[in-house]
């Protein structure tokens, strides 16, 4: 018997319809899994199953029983409980505290237990063979990563029958990625049922026993995974077969050098790192999570502090902070890791955010000019298909897809030819995918200069045109065109581990 | 414009609850509405005006300058004793206070912004610091009284209009045109929502921070200096009560506390409703403890019907109608 039946599920904001019709069915003991394009509707959709959003229409059933939870705490006491897309955590709280929030063992005082909080979080980690992570951690001094894991113990300590997973895999890196994959098949052998959006194909065709098809808020198939090819999902998905993800990798790089790093060194993470990138080059930064990729993007921008030398198109350059990196042409310009917390004002328009980084470019003595602000938001929202009501609506509004779409035009807007791309896919659908690739190498055809990193091995393998591995802070290999393979880079990544 | 006004339907609120105070005010008292009275409450709302102008900006900012009194009371207190009664010294002095002003403001902007410390502690020491100095130079001596000139600035007429509001116009049309049509608006802005986006977008959010300070101790130096014209001298504490008022009226005007949203159409609703409560108060015959349990209580009411609690009750009330709109 289906554990979750619905039919007929609106939603709409204002006259944007998130949600039309939709129908779904899924049964306990598998993965289910949603795919579809940005701003398709998946989210939404599983907001209103974890209750955290109502919808306007529609019928939803648990266990053959009417189910209409009225908010996310409702549901929980149902057996549903969701990981979402956008973190939902307190910073100042520990680890063990962020789990455990609102359901804190008790001493017979009511205060809260510690040592029962230790133990129960040690045992969901043992349980469930988590990554390693201090429970006693302030979640403010965590990466973004793990900050997801922590988000999905919290999730997994609500012991739920229906776990929803939106995107929870985009933000992990490749080893943490696959325990989670394998985690969900454990769960749905215990009978459990997984519901799970991701955008990486691979992963869904690794886990999923059916999946269900969303394109423009309505649900357009549902398929049995072993019974339908990649292609026939791609094509329901964006209404056109998908040419192919990754770009034709024709070298443009020439002998000019737009940025020569030395001895770069922040933290007690990035120890040293040298290396050159070239006009024209798309040059891969892989490595295993935390030796030093994010402290690379930040010092580079002037976002941490830096010792060591840079040369910015041939001149030696201090680049203070990133008011200063983003000078013009000849600046540097930042796709950054956390997107609400470095990337995008979620309460402003995505006109506002757009255009945040290159108000001079709009600018006559000092006053606005609305019109060339206008075209310059149309020009992007137009080129990367921004899904908006309007310019005017808040960014915090728009799918998580859309929200990196707009943080990738407003980097575009700067002109900067020396452009670093932290995970600049993440949360991104394949056709999106595929134009940003695209894009990518375009730009270095018209002599840009990018520096990629991405938490998604076969992105690195297939974009860019060498791979710089990092590891404890130091370039530990660089692979050059025919020698970068998913392997390559790994064993590169883990040489001294090994050792 | 009309994008503006949905944009910022808490303005338009707080505009209609000045005219409902008003209209209430006239029932309890009918001689309120007469010409010299709203002219009184005008001069009396723009002071409070002229000072809101600067933490406007603050509060946009995401930060709260506390140092207001006694920048206020000090630029008045300066000005009477180095004009000692004439109009002449006022060329030299005037400019003087106002740099003295936004010098203060300065120092607690690069105190929030460079040094980092949290902007309460920053502007409370800094509203000691000169309590103190004032003190210390006066030795509480009382003051000569205002010049001639400024006494015209601030109660005189052109023609039938108060030379006041002339300024109060003035300033709130820079202030508008900075805040909506300026890059500085866009960074003041941003660095309220989000200090680090702002700053990984490249705004110039230190500066931004200081000129904010800066301008809010020039706004309240020179509503210091036009206060006295209206007391006839400068007195200790004339300055009290601006730093409640001042943080109301942003507040009534629709500005979060938290920073990044807010105008200065916004502030002078908020100061004309403030003004208005005084003149109402009086009118009820309470005593004058009851007066102030009324004042904070209506403050009170007023700033939450635009928390995010009330948003949502508004919301479910001009549901239909927005749909409608959002459609076409
Ligand atoms: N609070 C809101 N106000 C206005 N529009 C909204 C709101 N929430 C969602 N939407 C809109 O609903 C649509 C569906 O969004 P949703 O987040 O469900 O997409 P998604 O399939 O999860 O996309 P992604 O893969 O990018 O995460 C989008 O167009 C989005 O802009
Ligand atoms: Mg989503």
């Amino acid at each position: 018997m289906d554990l979750i039946e619905v039919s007929g599920l609106t939603k709409r904001y204002g006259g944007i319809v998130a949600l039309s019709e939709a129908q779904f069915s899924a049964w306990a003991g598998e993965v289910h899994a949603l795919v579809g394009e940005n701003g398709a509707g998946k989210s939404t959709f599983i907001q209103i199953l974890s209750g955290a959003v109502h919808p306007d229409e529609g019928k939803l059933q648990l266990e053959g029983q009417p189910y209409s939870p009225i908010n996310p705490d409702a549901a929980q006491a149902l057996g549903v409980a969701a990981v979402f897309q956008e973190l939902s955590l307190i910073p100042d709280l520990a680890v063990e505290q962020n789990i455990w929030f609102r359901r804190e063992p008790r001493t017979a005082l009511l205060t809260v237990d510690g040592k029962a909080l230790r133990r129960k979080t040690l045992e969901l980690f043992d349980k469930y063979r988590f990554p390693p992570l201090d429970p006693a951690r302030e979640l403010r001094r965590l990466t973004l990563a793990e900050r997801q894991l922590v988000e999905i113990a919290k999730g997994l300590a609500k012991d739920p029958r229906i776990l929803i997973l939106d995107e929870a895999t985009s933000a992990l890196p490749a080893k943490e990625a696959e325990w989670l994959l394998a985690l969900t098949r454990q769960i749905a052998a215990e009978g459990r049922l997984v519901i799970f959006i991701s955008h990486r194909m691979g992963e869904v065709r690794a886990i999923a026993d059916r999946l269900t098809i969303f394109r423009n808020g309505s649900t357009v198939a549902s398929h049995v995974a072993t019974a339908v090819s990649d292609d026939e999902i791609v094509t329901q998905m964006i209404g056109r077969p998908l040419v192919r993800l990754y770009p034709e990798r024709k070298a443009t790089a020439t002998e000019r050098i737009a940025l020569k790093v030395d001895d770069l060194r922040s933290g007690s993470r990035l120890t040293g790192a040298s290396f050159e990138l070239r006009e024209g080059e798309v040059l891969g930064v892989g490595g295993l999570q935390g030796h030093g990729q994010r402290e690379l993007f930040q010092s580079l921008f002037g976002a941490s502090r830096a010792t060591g030398s840079i040369e910015l198109w041939g001149k030696p350059t201090q680049i203070a902070n990133p008011r200063h990196a983003l000078i013009g042409r000849d600046g540097i310009a930042l796709v950054p890791e956390d997107r609400p917390g470095q990337g995008l004002l979620l309460t402003k328009s995505v006109r506002e955010n757009l255009t945040l980084s290159v108000i001079r470019r709009f600018t006559d003595k000092g006053f606005l000019s609305r019109g060339r602000e206008a075209a310059l938001v149309k020009e992007m929202v137009d080129f990367l298909r921004i899904k908006a009501g309007t310019p005017e609506q808040l960014a915090g509004t728009l799918s998580g897809g859309n929200q990196q779409k707009v943080i990738f035009g407003k980097m575009l807007l700067t002109e900067a030819r020396v452009l670093l791309l932290y995970d600049p896919t993440r949360g991104v659908d394949v056709g999106t995918k595929g134009e940003i690739f695209q894009l990518m190498r375009d730009l270095a055809a018209r002599g840009y200069a990018i520096l990629f990193y991405s938490s998604d091995l076969p992105e690195l393998v297939h974009v860019p045109d060498r791979v710089l591995v990092l590891r404890s802070g130091r370039v530990a290999a660089t692979l050059g065109a025919g020698r970068v393979s998913e392997e390559a880079i790994l064993r590169a990544a883990v040489l001294d581990e090994a050792a | 414009m009309s994008s503006f006004l949905t944009r910022n339907r808490l303005i338009l609120l707080a505009y209609l609850g000045m005219v409902v105070l008003l209209l209430v005010t006239a029932l309890f008292s009918p001689g309120f509405l007469s010409e010299s009275n709203l002219r009184s409450t005008l001069v009396l709302a723009a002071f409070v005006g002229i000072v809101a102008l600067g933490q406007t900006f603050v509060i946009i900012g995401g930060g709260i300058d506390l140092s207001i009194p006694w920048v206020l009371n000090s630029a008045a207190i300066l000005m009477t004793l180095l004009c000692a009664g004439q109009d002449l010294p006022l060329f030299w002095v005037a400019p003087l206070i106002l740099v003295g002003g936004a010098a203060i403001g300065l120092i607690n902007g690069v105190g929030v912004a460079i040094f980092g410390v949290p902007p309460i502690i920053m502007t409370l020491a800094a509203n000691v610091i000169l309590q103190g100095l004032i003190l210390v130079y006066t030795g509480g001596s009382p003051t000569p009284s205002a010049p001639e000139l400024i006494k015209f600035l601030s109660v005189g007429r052109l023609g039938p209009v108060p030379v006041i509001l002339l300024i109060w116009a003035v300033l709130a049309l820079v202030a508008s045109l900075l805040l909506s049509k300026a890059a500085f608006g866009r960074h003041l802005y941003a660095l309220g929502s989000s200090a680090t986006v702002a700053e990984f977008s490249g705004v110039p959010t230190a500066r931004t921070i200081i000129l904010t300070y800066a301008s809010s101790g020039l706004s309240a130096a020179l509503a210091g200096m036009l206060l006295t014209g209206y007391s006839g001298q400068a007195y200790l504490g004339m300055g009290d009560s601006y730093l409640f008022t001042s943080i109301a009226a942003v507040a009534i005007g629709g500005a979060s506390i938290l920073g990044g949203s807010g105008h200065y159409l916004g502030s002078i609703a908020g100061a004309l409703v403030l003004t208005i409560l005084t003149g109402l108060l009086p009118a009820l015959n309470l005593s004058s403890g009851a007066l102030l349990v009324v004042y904070g209580a209506v403050i009170l009411v007023t700033v939450s019907l635009g928390s995010e609690t009330f948003a949502s009750l508004w919301g479910l009330v001009f549901k239909n109608k927005k749909q409608k709109t959002e459609g076409d």
